[in-house]
């Protein structure tokens, strides 16, 4: 029923267009209750506004290019698809077609992935993908055990133990690891793994969440490859709804959001609403804890003054993008926590370090032509981030 | 023709320029005197002095030819937090002032900023935005070849669906901007993707699409084709100028009503196909967890919401003198439908009466609306605001949605939410519940 309304949708009829919140309901997944004004069910339970009469809801809309061939833009080559559509899909569907899929051939060691892993991501990630500082944390521990505390909920009790959402133990799916890393990772420089080294981080991740394919531990002599990497059941794969696995689910999606009973939404009639002695006579006033969270940046004001005028000579945000960004974004980035570490040794010591430069690895003032002075005003900003 | 001046003439103008001068200055010398209006006597200094810009010249009409706000306005600004971002604030949100915001649209650079991978700089000359999957023809579009699709514009509000996220189990935030302020609203320009549609022909097998942008995370989301071909669009303009680079420049996906995160900025390519992407942020992220231990994924709308915007934890009634005429104003929005209605309560939400709707009420829009109170000096208020659409949704108690939700869902909060108005006039964020 809905395939087919769309196919005329597509193929160009004013009136199709008209028939499309209609046609987005369908016979089997009909809403029980709506006290919409415009009758028209949308898929995610709200309404939807069909053009009538040259009218969507308050709008006037032009239609008269319908019908009328726009033909804009030119066909991709092939080579321009392959080289943006990297994504992976999940493969419930397209499985059996490795192009679709998007996996591709390759393979990758946990020993190699820890190598990388060390030396691209643990700066901000942690020792073992313990997370913190800001980043998250991409594992917790054992993927199976850590998956049955999905059901912990912390109503009341601050004390008690919440869900652990992390890779091994929440996500439905390995194929989002893999697209993810490859696109997405390492932060300061996406899109610079091989796929082989893809296949090794991936293969490390499983690893730190202690997980199996196909019966076999990712141990640390464990090598992946897109076989196995099929193989790969997520312990928490039947944990979402609604349903969006095979090639007809929308349907059920359509179905979910027709009962406001699944996703903790309320429908009543205006007529019937409460408007007297509506609250739970249990209920109470909850004030925030303590100071609650106020370390906004910049502090919060409502005062009409004229900014102060900071005495900069340099303007230390271009100086640091320009001379210290391709260091420094990934480690002791300008505001970062990571600076308690070195200013405990001392102001002068640190300025001292970065004028000198050290073993570590900090070139004398990262190699830029500037004052002692500057330099000073530079370290400044990038321990405060202002 | 001779163009040169002769030497006489250019000595004439040189006197007759240095005369001119002189009686210029003996005027404004004298000004003071002579010209000034010398009432004295009690009142405000505001009336009494001359104010600095009233005697002198102002700028001239070439200053700012970009205009920028008066710098008075200066913390009238976005704010961000180290708690809610990642330890470089690339992966972070900075969130819009609602406490400074007038009527339903927000200026560019107030508009709440959300991004995965920092903020791209997209050069316009190299954006192409490809269309391919299972349509009958794949397409790849300079930018100025998608604006030249015929356009709609409309005014929507963009959130992030962790607005109020972070208080599921209880009130963090004693500000308006934090609590509520994960989204703005705008009045947006592009095409209805149903619209390139009938041009490239969809397959009817495609039931979703993938968004994705093209900032170093490549932020991707899958979105039903019943979106797509209802109210999706590509938007280049922002309230009539282009996207700001914080808002996706030069082109970004606006799925109106649901999910900020859905609206991929910096777009690059849509692919339609049988099923879903998994990606990261409908996956690891933006998947509401419940008590049963089940979360749910492709969750979109953001559902009926409102809050009082004034008073404020921020700009509270401390000021306010006995029996002062004051307006209690607020934000209404639905993702789902239009507002048909909002009511407020000065007890918590134990009695509610109605408020009145002000100023435009469009379809998955911010709607104003306002009562009119006379404020009692001391006086202690609870004041619950609470919103109705026409999808017949209604805000839920605290308690209703976390019957439902638990707490530990982080995204689409939607219940009434408290301002406490103390007996002096403070304003604090609480929720009532048991
Ligand atoms: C400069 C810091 C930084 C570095 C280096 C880095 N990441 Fe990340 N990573 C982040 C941030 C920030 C996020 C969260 C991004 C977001 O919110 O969208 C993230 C997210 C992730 C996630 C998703 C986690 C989740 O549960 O959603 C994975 C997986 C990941 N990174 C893997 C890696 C790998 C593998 C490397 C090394 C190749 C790496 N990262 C290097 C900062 C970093
Ligand atoms: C080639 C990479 C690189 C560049 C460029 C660079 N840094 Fe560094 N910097 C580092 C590394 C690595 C460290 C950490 C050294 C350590 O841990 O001992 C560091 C540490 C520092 C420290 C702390 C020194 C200490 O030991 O207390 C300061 C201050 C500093 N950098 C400032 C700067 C400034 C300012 C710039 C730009 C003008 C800059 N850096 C450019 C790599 C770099």
């Amino acid at each position: 029923m809905f395939k087919l309304d769309r196919k005329l949708i597509i193929s160009t009829s004013v009136a199709a267009i008209a028939l499309l919140g209609v046609g987005c309901v369908g016979g089997e997944s009909a809403p029980t209750f709506s006290d919409g004004v415009n009758g028209n069910i949308s898929i995610d339970g709200g309404v939807s506004y069909p053009t009538i009469n040259g009218k969507s809801g308050n709008y006037f809309v032009n239609e008269s290019h319908i019908g009328r061939a726009i033909n804009n833009g030119r066909v991709p080559t092939d080579a321009e698809e392959a080289k943006w559509n990297t994504d992976v899909m999940a493969g419930y569907v397209y499985n059996e077609d490795p192009k679709a899929l998007g996996l591709p051939e390759g393979e990758g060691s946990v020993e190699e992935g820890e190598a990388l892993y060390e030396a691209q991501c643990v700066m901000c990630h942690g020792d073992f993908g313990s997370g913190g500082g800001g980043y998250p944390a991409l594992s917790k521990g054992n993927a199976e055990d850590l998956q049955k505390t999905l059901t912990n909920n912390r109503y009341q009790d601050p004390q008690a133990d919440g869900p652990t959402r992390v890779f091994g133990s929440y996500w439905p799916q390995a194929s989002t690891m893999f697209w993810y890393i490859r696109d997405g990772m390492p932060h300061p420089k996406s899109d610079t793994l091989s796929v082989n080294q893809t296949y090794a981080l991936t293969a490390y991740m499983l690893n730190i969440n202690e997980m199996s394919i196909d019966g076999q531990e990712v141990d640390d002599e464990y090598v992946l490859d897109r076989a196995k990497f099929l193989k790969i059941k997520m312990p928490n794969q039947d944990g979402f709804e609604p349903n969006v696995r095979g090639s007809d689910s929308l349907p059920g999606v359509r179905a979910y959001y027709a009962n406001p009973a699944n996703f903790g939404a309320h429908k009543v009639k205006p007529a019937e609403r409460c408007m007297t002695n509506c609250q739970e006579t249990n209920a109470t006033v909850v004030r925030i804890a303590g100071e609650g969270i106020s370390q906004f940046i910049p502090p919060m004001s409502i005062v009409r003054d004229l900014p102060e005028k900071k005495a900069e000579t340099i303007n230390v945000k271009e100086v640091y993008s320009n001379a210290c960004a391709m260091c420094h974004d990934s480690f002791l980035s300008p505001g970062s926590a990571e600076w308690a570490g070195y200013t405990a040794k001392g102001i002068d010591k640190v300025y001292a370090n970065g004028i000198n430069g050290t073993e570590t690895g900090m070139p004398a003032k990262g190699g830029a032509n500037l004052s002692d002075a500057n330099f000073k005003l530079m370290v400044d900003y990038l321990i405060s981030g202002k | 023709m001779n163009n040169k001046k002769s030497q006489e003439e250019t000595t004439i103008d040189r006197r007759d320029f240095f005369k001119k001068a002189a009686a210029f200055s003996a005027t404004a010398l004298a000004g003071t005197s002579l010209l000034a209006n010398e009432v004295t006597g009690e009142g405000d200094p505001a009336i009494m002095h001359h104010t600095k810009w009233g005697q002198v010249w102002g700028d001239p009409i070439t200053t700012n030819l970009y205009g920028v706000p008066s710098p008075y306005e200066h913390n009238v600004t976005r704010r961000s937090t180290s708690l809610l971002s990642s330890g470089n604030f690339r992966a972070s949100i900075a969130v819009t002032p609602i406490h400074e915001s007038q009527g339903i649209i927000t200026p560019n650079g107030l508009f709440f900023s959300r991004s995965h991978g920092g903020t791209a700089h997209v050069d316009p000359n190299e954006f192409r935005l490809m269309i391919h999957g299972l349509v009958d023809k794949p397409i790849v579009l300079t930018l100025e070849q998608l604006k030249r699709y015929p356009s709609v514009t409309r005014t929507h509000f963009i959130e992030c669906p962790a607005n109020g996220g972070q208080e599921w189990r209880g009130p963090q935030f004693n500000s308006v901007q934090f609590a509520k302020g994960f989204m703005a609203s705008a009045e947006w320009t592009g095409v209805y993707i149903k619209t390139i549609l009938e041009d490239l022909g969809l397959k009817p097998e495609a039931q979703w699409m993938l968004a994705e942008g093209s900032d170093n995370s490549k932020m991707g989301r899958t979105i039903p084709v019943d979106k797509v071909l209802d109210d999706a669009m590509i938007v280049w303009g922002q309230n009539g100028e282009a996207l700001r680079p914080e808002q996706g420049y030069p082109a970004r996906l606006l799925v109106p009503g649901w999910e900020g995160n859905l609206c991929v900025k910096w777009l690059r390519r849509l692919e339609f196909a049988v099923e879903p992407w998994y990606c990261k942020e409908e996956t690891s992220k933006y998947t509401d967890l419940k008590p049963t231990g089940k979360a749910i994924q492709h969750f979109y709308a953001n559902e009926v919401n409102s809050t009082v915007t004034s008073p404020s934890p921020e700009i509270d009634w401390s000021h306010l003198e006995d029996g002062a005429t004051v307006e209690i104003e607020g934000l209404a929005w639905s993702g789902m439908g239009t507002i048909t209605g909002v009511d407020i309560s000065f007890d918590g939400g134990k009695n509610y009466v109605e408020a009145k709707l002000k100023g435009l009420v469009l379809q998955k829009s911010w709607t104003r609306w306002s009562i009119i109170h006379t404020y009692k000096k001391g006086e202690t208020l609870l004041l619950t605001s609470r919103a109705m659409d026409d999808a017949g949704y209604i805000q839920p108690t605290i308690d209703e949605e976390t019957k439902i939700m638990g707490v530990e869902a982080v995204y689409h909060r939607n219940a009434v939410e408290t301002w406490e108005v103390t007996e002096t006039g403070k304003v604090n964020h609480v929720q009532i519940r048991s």
